[in-house]
């Protein structure tokens, strides 16, 4: 049995156990008349005990015939032999123990104290229940989500463990008058929790406080006085680093259900923005509240989520500055704030539950071009893809030229390749073709970086007007992304 | 039906031949309830020992077998009787369990509260009990031996004798009523087993 705590030794008084339903004929600790058979009393049946205490208890054996001997007899505690030595015989038919210094209960139904013959057979048993009175639970709070219902958690006393079964009872009523009424409804959000679900008050202050008994006592908590519309309070915010106990502020009581119905979607072809649209959570379309609002987001393989503090009273926001295609994950929650007026923000909701989207790849590559960044077998054009992807993007935003893309290059380097190979039809001796191919990719990249700065500068010195080669000719004037 | 001593009647004789297909798929059906929750007392009785702390869960504990008013073990004569009456004996303690597995539920709700699967499973004992037992009865009934006599009710809350009961003497009792609802089942399966078409005397 685990160790427990020293206290003075004492003995509370035993609720008596209550009566059986009347089916169950039990013998155990009666005599059996002419059964020839042995039984036993221990004495004292179920003590209650504090951890730390001495218990003095005896066997007495009865049977028929008379005269049945404490000869032989011996203790076991929870299946394990007491040693003799804390055993004595106090007479004839007596065997008595003690124990000291007893540890908290192993189980809640009691530990297992049992008197045996000297063949080891059962003669009576009595149950130890050795533990600590309840202390004061504490760290009540208390919150609602549409001010109809309440819901209440509790901290067990400071030192939790009782080793007995401790009963917890949360208890309310309106501050000035009427009775005390007891929450029925338990272990809601996790074990100490209770919810009163109707019947509820506005603008009237409630006192709450949680009572505690077990075999040993009882205790009581503080009384929580609050009024259900009391949506701001005075007293200390808990620190950051304990985010989660904004919901535990004494006095902050109005929360709300995440906003419902989140989707994420694209703005157009923007690479860099998405949309996020929610819906006003429902419960507080019924009272006079305002909402602010809270986004957060991240990328899908990261856990480092990025929020967006100043989304005030609105359903939606645009995301910018992301990056182009990528996966985001999205969150919002709401808070309802001014309840008839006023100013003060109530408690954070929960984040909605993730919603993903994916911003629009900056290039995308042709039906043949294959993987977008080259793979192993080119290493020469992997440094100019990435340079001319990051121009293109650049031509994109400053120069105006929207269809630019990593298909036009391909379809541009074909129509290279085509030229090339009718220019050095003369030239070609039997050498590979492939090979052939691959260097005169390689010309053509390089040759490309020469164009793209000459298109680049035609752009620069004639405008938007000016003819670039064909394929990469501006089809309109490209928007700027809005800020 | 086989030539085993106390045999029904020869199905071959009976006029309603077309029903066998269908009885026989009853017998099956209970056969197979009779076959889960025996497997379903085992753990009852698992978890029950688990919660009432040592010497109960320990191989070599050997509480005394205390009688339970109303209702008994199956004897050792029990395989020797014929099947339709071993199964009207199965069914009266099937009949016989359901207040007994309550009493004892109740009991646990003041020692164990917080073991909430273990009042379930003595909840559902007591329902799965009387379902299989109704489930037998009904058998009987089809079989044509179904016991025609006044039905014996099981002991009524108020007419058996009352004692308050220390918490030890509680547990072993419980531990009783466990064990005679996994023997009683065990026992409906076997002899519903030797019902079915290949079934042993």
């Amino acid at each position: 049995m685990p160790a427990g705590r020293r206290g003075p030794a004492a003995q509370s008084a035993r609720q008596p156990p209550p009566l059986l339903p009347l089916l169950l004929l039990c013998v155990l600790g009666a005599p059996r008349a002419g059964s020839g058979a042995h039984t036993a009393v221990i004495s004292p049946q179920d003590p209650t005990l504090l951890i730390g205490s001495s218990l003095l208890a005896t066997c007495s054996v009865h049977g028929d015939p008379p005269g049945a001997t404490a000869e032989g007899l011996y203790w076991t505690l929870n299946g394990r032999r007491l040693p003799p030595e804390l055993s004595r015989v106090l007479n004839a038919s007596t065997l008595a123990l003690a124990l000291a210094n007893l540890n908290g209960s192993r189980q809640q139904s009691g530990d297992n104290l049992v008197c045996h013959a000297r063949d080891g057979s059962i003669l009576a048993g009595s149950c130890l229940y050795v533990g600590l009175p309840p202390e004061k639970p504490v760290n009540i709070s208390c919150w609602s989500k549409n001010m109809k219902d309440l819901t209440c958690r509790w901290t067990p006393g400071a030192h939790g463990e009782t080793f007995l079964h401790t009963n917890y009872s949360l208890k309310y009523k309106l501050r000035w008058y009427g009775q005390d009424n007891t929450c029925e409804e338990y272990h809601t959000v996790g074990p100490h929790s209770c919810h009163i679900p109707k019947d509820l008050a506005l603008f009237t202050p409630y006192e709450i406080w949680v009572e505690a008994t077990n075999r040993l006592g009882s205790a009581r908590s503080d009384v929580l006085t609050l009024d259900i519309l009391d949506v701001g309070s005075r007293l200390p915010l808990p620190s950051p680093a304990t985010p989660g106990l904004s919901l535990l502020v004494r006095g902050k009581v109005v929360t709300t259900d995440p906003p419902p119905d989140v989707h994420v979607s694209r703005v157009g072809g923007l690479e860099d923005q998405l949309s996020v649209r929610w819906v006003s959570p429902p419960a507080l379309k019924d009272f006079l509240f305002q909402a602010k609002y809270q986004i957060r987001y991240r990328v899908e393989d990261s856990v480092d989520w990025k929020v967006v503090d100043d989304v005030s009273n609105q359903t939606s926001c645009r995301l910018a500055g992301l990056k182009p295609g990528t996966v985001y994950f999205v969150q919002v929650r709401c808070n309802p704030f001014g309840i008839y007026g006023s100013k003060k923000a109530g408690i954070w909701s929960e984040w909605s539950h993730p919603t993903a989207a994916s911003t629009p790849r900056s290039e995308r590559p042709g039906p043949g071009g294959g993987a977008c960044e080259p793979r192993g077998g080119e290493p020469s054009s992997g440094p100019v893809r990435r340079e001319l992807k990051q121009f293109l993007g650049w031509l994109k935003k400053h120069a105006y030229c929207s269809n630019l893309s990593f298909r036009l290059y391909d379809q541009w380097r074909a129509w290279m390749q085509k030229s090339h190979k009718t220019r050095n039809q003369h030239r070609t001796r039997g050498s590979c073709p492939r090979a052939d191919g691959a260097r005169r990719e390689g010309k053509a990249s390089t040759q490309f970086v020469k164009v793209s700065t000459q298109t680049s500068a035609q752009l620069s010195s004639h405008g938007p007007d000016s003819r670039p080669p064909a394929g990469l000719q501006p089809q309109g004037r490209h928007q700027p992304p809005t800020s | 039906m086989s030539r085993r001593e106390g045999s029904l009647e020869d199905p071959q004789a009976d006029s309603s031949v077309s029903l066998l297909p269908h009885l026989e798929a009853k017998i099956r059906q209970t056969h197979s309830l009779a076959h889960l929750l025996t497997k379903y007392a085992e753990q009852l009785l698992q978890e029950y020992v688990q919660l009432q702390g040592d010497p109960f869960g320990l191989p070599s504990f050997s509480p005394p077998r205390l009688p339970v008013a109303g209702l008994s073990a199956p004897a050792p004569s029990h395989a020797g009787l014929p099947v339709h009456e071993r199964l009207r004996l199965d069914a009266a303690a099937l009949a016989a369990l359901p207040p007994l597995l309550d009493a004892v539920c109740r009991r646990q709700a003041e020692l164990n509260p917080r073991a909430p699967r273990l009042l379930r499973r003595l909840e559902d004992a007591a329902r799965q009990a009387r379902a299989l037992g109704a489930a037998v009865e009904a058998l009987l009934a089809a079989l044509g031996a179904a016991n025609r006599g006044p039905r014996a009710e099981p002991p009524a809350a108020a007419a058996s004798a009352a004692s308050a009961t220390g918490v030890f003497p509680a547990k072993v009792l419980g531990l009783r009523v466990c064990g005679l609802y996994r023997e009683w089942l065990s026992r409906t399966e076997g002899d519903l087993g030797q019902l079915l078409p290949g079934g042993s005397a």
